[in-house]
Order: structure tokens, then sequence, then C-alpha cells
């Protein structure tokens, strides 16, 4: 017999409220690996798409904080960023959020210029590529192929438009897999947008530097009134999606905390007034009063912890099951990092320390004489 | 027994409730190290309060005591000095229902340093005849066992001093005298002094100096130290 397992007798004597407190503090867990997990992996997984394609830098508009920010005519800036120090290639692309199939939730669909650079890091599963930049027809990715149930030779209706299906493709980002790709000129033509595109993607020789990143991105501030140039890492950033996901989930922790720390409060204070008699007894008998802090702490901390364990894996449950479900594949990707766990074990443990506090200190307070005639 | 003197109660009084209600008026007395006392008394005379006092549950409004010349008032640690000095058994046992005899009589020693706690709480438990209960939880006990737990509990800690509030109160005469008998018996081998609150006659009969309290205030003393 110890501490540890005293305190673990007295959560086991009252199972009704120690799994009560044990399941909020679970619920509020798993709300936060869940969303915490998506926001990071949705941000993560479009840095993931722009690094495969091998993009040094994006060129957009100013305003276009969107996930698909708003269109603009490529020809206006992309001869002038062509003749800029250390660009290699300067290929524009067009992305919508389309509905590909009736039976499926709207998919990604993205235009990309025939024969650039963008194409290089998929790899074709089945089929081929588009022949040339006017052929009819797309490649879907892999998981996109799954949700649409369509295969090399099939056929897809996008905006009332027939396109037969050249090949499946499989990429490393998730957003890639559940896209329909096909050639800029077709997306242009398919959403009436000629000769416009969402991004410029600027890919630079191996020569370039920090500084001639830099230089470039100073250039396009000075010499290209409303354009931006930034890296992926900035563009997604700065999403206005990416922000409000991530804000969601800050608020979420701060919300779960002050619940469960409140959860924790309340239970432990009830069992101290409940035990206030036993607390009595245990003085009696010679405990001290930092052994009865220690051990009112500990119990709060077991219920914390439990709950934090439990939730983390109820978290990661609903996030991989929200990236099944049909709505959101191929949207997100959520990421479990060991760091991340760690931190919300931590969060557990302040749970503990906040909800356990008042109560352990009222506890230690008691006087002997008096906890004895509580009745 | 010895005749050292071990506690002095020296005008001690107590109020509760802010000052409402006077428990103890006045109070002196002395034990004797070794001494077998008991305080008799009506209901709400004082005797539990006495008791409380001397093992520093209960801080006196006024007067002093010490043990062996320390004054309580001079006591900076006194859960501590209560470890170390006081063993407590309750009419009602006070034994924790979901542990097993030997760890209830192995919970006083729960944040105290040393080793051998569970063997000499085994060797407690044998030596009031409970060798086959160790692993029995309270339930499981007839009143009689349980007191005897508690007792063992009350000796873990090795205190000088067993302050008993009417530990045979929950019993029949039957396991009453045996319980009497086992701690009468164990404080004596231990060479322990033994305070015991009761309404008992043939309890208080067996002590060596009998305490009569009314209303506060230590009515008579009878025995060998009266």
């Amino acid at each position: 017999m110890n501490l540890f397992r005293f305190a673990l007798d007295n959560l086991y004597r009252r199972p009704a409220r120690s799994g009560l407190t044990v399941s909020a503090i679970s619920l509020g867990i798993a709300a936060v690996v869940a969303l915490t997990s998506i926001a990071w992996g949705f941000e993560a997984s479009w840095q993931k798409a722009n690094d495969a394609r091998g993009t040094d830098l994006i060129v957009t508009r100013i305003a276009s904080q969107n996930s698909m920010p708003s269109p603009f005519i490529a020809a206006k800036v992309q001869d002038a960023l062509g003749r800029l120090p250390h660009v290699k290639e300067v290929v524009g692309l067009l992305s919508e959020m389309l509905t590909v199939s009736e039976e499926a939730p709207p998919a990604f669909v993205f235009g990309w210029v025939y024969g650039s650079y963008l194409w290089d890091h998929l790899r074709l599963v089945d089929g081929r590529w588009p022949a040339d930049s006017d052929e009819a027809v797309v490649m879907v990715g892999s998981l996109a192929s799954e949700m649409l149930h369509k295969k090399t030779g099939d056929q897809v209706e996008i905006e009332g438009q027939v396109f037969n299906v050249a090949g499946v493709f499989e990429s490393s980002a998730v957003v890639e897999n559940g896209a329909v790709i096909m050639t800029l000129n077709r997306a242009q033509a398919l959403t009436d947008k000629p000769g416009k595109v969402n991004f410029l993607n600027i890919k630079l020789d191996a020569g370039a530097s920090e500084a001639d990143l830099a230089y470039i991105k100073e250039q396009v501030k000075k010499t290209m009134p409303g354009f931006l140039a930034i890296t992926s890492g900035e563009l997604v950033g700065n999403n206005a999606i990416v922000r409000i996901s991530k804000a969601m989930s800050n608020a979420t922790i701060l919300i779960a905390t002050l619940v469960g720390a409140l959860v924790v409060f309340n239970t432990m204070l009830m069992s101290i007034n409940e035990r206030t008699r036993e607390i009595g007894i245990l003085l009696a008998l010679g405990w001290q009063r930092a052994t009865i802090i220690k051990l009112v702490f500990t119990e709060a901390m077991l219920l914390s912890l439990l709950g934090g364990v439990i939730g983390i894996l109820l978290g990661a449950g609903l996030a991989v099951g929200l990236e099944h479900l049909e709505l959101m594949r191929g949207k997100i990707d959520a990421i479990f990092s060991i760091p991340f766990l760690f931190a919300v074990l931590g969060l557990s443990v302040l749970l503990g320390i906040f909800g356990g506090l008042y109560p352990a200190l009222k506890a230690s307070r008691l006087l002997p004489s008096a906890a004895l005639r509580h009745e | 027994m010895a005749n050292t003197q071990l506690i002095r109660i020296n005008g001690i009084t107590l109020y509760f409730d802010g000052g409402q209600t006077r428990a103890l008026n006045g109070v002196d007395l002395t034990i004797q190290e070794g001494e077998f006392v008991a305080i008799v008394g009506a209901s709400g005379s004082g005797k539990s309060s006495l008791l409380n006092v001397i093992g520093t549950l209960d801080t006196p409004t006024a007067g002093e005591i010490y043990f062996r010349d320390q004054a309580y008032s001079t006591i900076r640690d006194a859960s501590l000095f209560r470890r170390e000095n006081f063993g407590f058994i309750f009419q009602d046992f006070h034994l924790i229902p979901t542990l097993s005899a030997l760890d209830n009589v192995i919970v006083p020693t729960i944040g105290c340093e040393g080793r051998g706690h569970k063997a000499r709480a085994q060797a407690l438990l044998s030596s009031l005849v409970l060798q086959d209960r160790l692993n029995h939880f309270p339930g499981k006990l007839s009143g009689g066992e349980r007191q005897r737990v508690a007792i063992a509990r009350s000796l873990i800690n090795q205190p000088r001093v067993i302050l008993a509030d009417e530990p045979t109160g929950s019993l029949d005469s039957a396991n009453a005298q045996q319980v009497l008998d086992l701690l009468t018996q164990v404080v004596k081998e231990q060479g322990l002094t033994l305070i015991m609150v009761t309404h008992d006659a043939s309890v208080s009969a067996r002590a060596d100096r009998i305490v009569h309290m009314r209303d506060g205030c230590v009515e008579q003393a009878q025995g060998a130290l009266a």
C-alpha cells in the first residue's frame, strides 16, 4: 500500500463519478486532438502538394487569402516574372472545386500547363498522360478514382462537359490524390476563364540562393502592383481557411481546458466534502498535511491523465474517421506528431493541476477534530 | 508501571462554535508513563474533547499541555508530533471499506520514510489473532475483528500513547471483553500509556485510574495515582 495505490483505490470506490469525470475530460481532449490534427493536417497537406510539385515561389493576388484565390490574367505578369534572375519556369495553375459526379461530393479540379514541371512528381498508375494541351481528357487521382468510381476509359461529366479518363495517378499529397487534373487550356475553357489562373508557380534554377528568392519577392512587390510572391509555406499560413481552422482548434483547446479543469475541480471538491470525516481520520492517524495534498493531487492527476489518454485515442479515431468520411476524403490529412501528443498529455496534467489545487488545499486545511465530528 | 510524568495538563479550556459552546473548563490532569487512565462521564461532559486536545486534534483556547515537558504551544509540526506519539482508536472503527485488513493497518505509514511497514503490520495483526484475516475486507470481518484491526492500525507507527474513544462501545460484551483483553495486553507488553474514554463501568474498572468528568471539568480522580 502506497499513496498511488490509495489514490487509485479512492477513485475506484466511486466508479460512477470517476467514470463520468474521465468521460468529460476524454471528450474535451478528443475534440482538441481531432480539430487540431485536422487543422494542422489541412495546412500540411496543401504545403506538401506545393512542395511535391517543386515550386519555389508562388505569385498570387495580394488580397487572395482564400484556398482558391480569385483568378487573374496570367499574361499580365508571366513574361516579366520569366525575365527575373534564376527563374527557370513560370507556369499557371487554375484550381476549382467542382461537381464531378452526382454520387460523390465536389472534388478539386486542377488545370495545369501541359508539359510543365507540375506534372513531374505524379506517378502514373494506369492509362496514359494527356497527349497535348487541348485534349479533352482528365487524369484522376487514385483516391478520386475510388470515390468517383471512375477508371481509365470511363467518362466524367464536369459542368456539363464530358471528358474521357485518360489515366489514374498517385501523388504524395492527399489533396492531389483526391483531385481531378486536366490541362490548363481545358480547365480555362471549362470554367469560362480564358487566360486566367489562380497562381503562377515559379521554379528556380539549381544555383538560386535564399538571397535570390528574397530579391525576386522584392521585385514582384516593387514592379507588379497588386501581386505578391510568397513561398508555399507562407501561402498556406496566410490561407483564410487554415487560419480559421487553427483559430477554431485554439478556441477548442481553451474551452476544453476550462471545462476540463472545472470538471476535475467539481469532482475533487465533492469528493473532499464527502470524505471530510475520512480525512479527519487520516490526520488523526498521523498523516501530514503535505500527504493529504499529494493524495488529492494524485487523484486529480489520475483522472485527468486517464481522460487525456482516452481522449487522445478517441480524438485520433475521430480524425481518422473524418478522413474517411465520404464528404472529407481527399481533402484532409490529419497529422499526429509525438510532440503534439505529449503536448495534449501536458494539457491533461494542467487540468489536474488547475482542478485539483483548491480541493487539495481545502482538504489539507481541515481541522482534524472538526473533520472527525463531520456527519 | 514507571512513575514518570508523561503528560501534564494545566488549566485547559476549550470553546467550540466560535466561543458559543464550552467543552472544557479549566482541566488540570497529570498522566504517568505506562498508566491506563479511563475517562468517564455523561455524554457532553467533555471526555472526547479532552482526548482530542491531548492528541493534538484540537487546540485549547486557554491553558497549556506538556508532553515530557514540551509545551504543545511550541510544537511546530502537530501532524508529525501526533504520528510519533499517539495512536487513535475510535468507537466506530473507521476502517476504509475497500482496503484489506492489512492495508488498513498500513495506511498511517503512507508518506512515512522507512521500510518494513508491511512486515510490522502483519506481525501486529498476528499478535491480535488476525493472522487468518490479513486479506479480508472490513465488510467480511466481525465487529470485534474490525476493532482489533483498528488497534493494530493505532500501533503501526509505534506511538507512546494510545488514545481510545469508547473502543468497545459498538461491540457485544463477549467481543468487548476480548478486544479489551488484547488491547491491555499489547499496551502492557509494549509499555504504552493508554487513555480511554468509556461509559462502561466494567471497562473503567480495569484502569489504573478513573477520571470522572462533568460539564467540562475533572470532577474526581480515583485510583493508584489519583
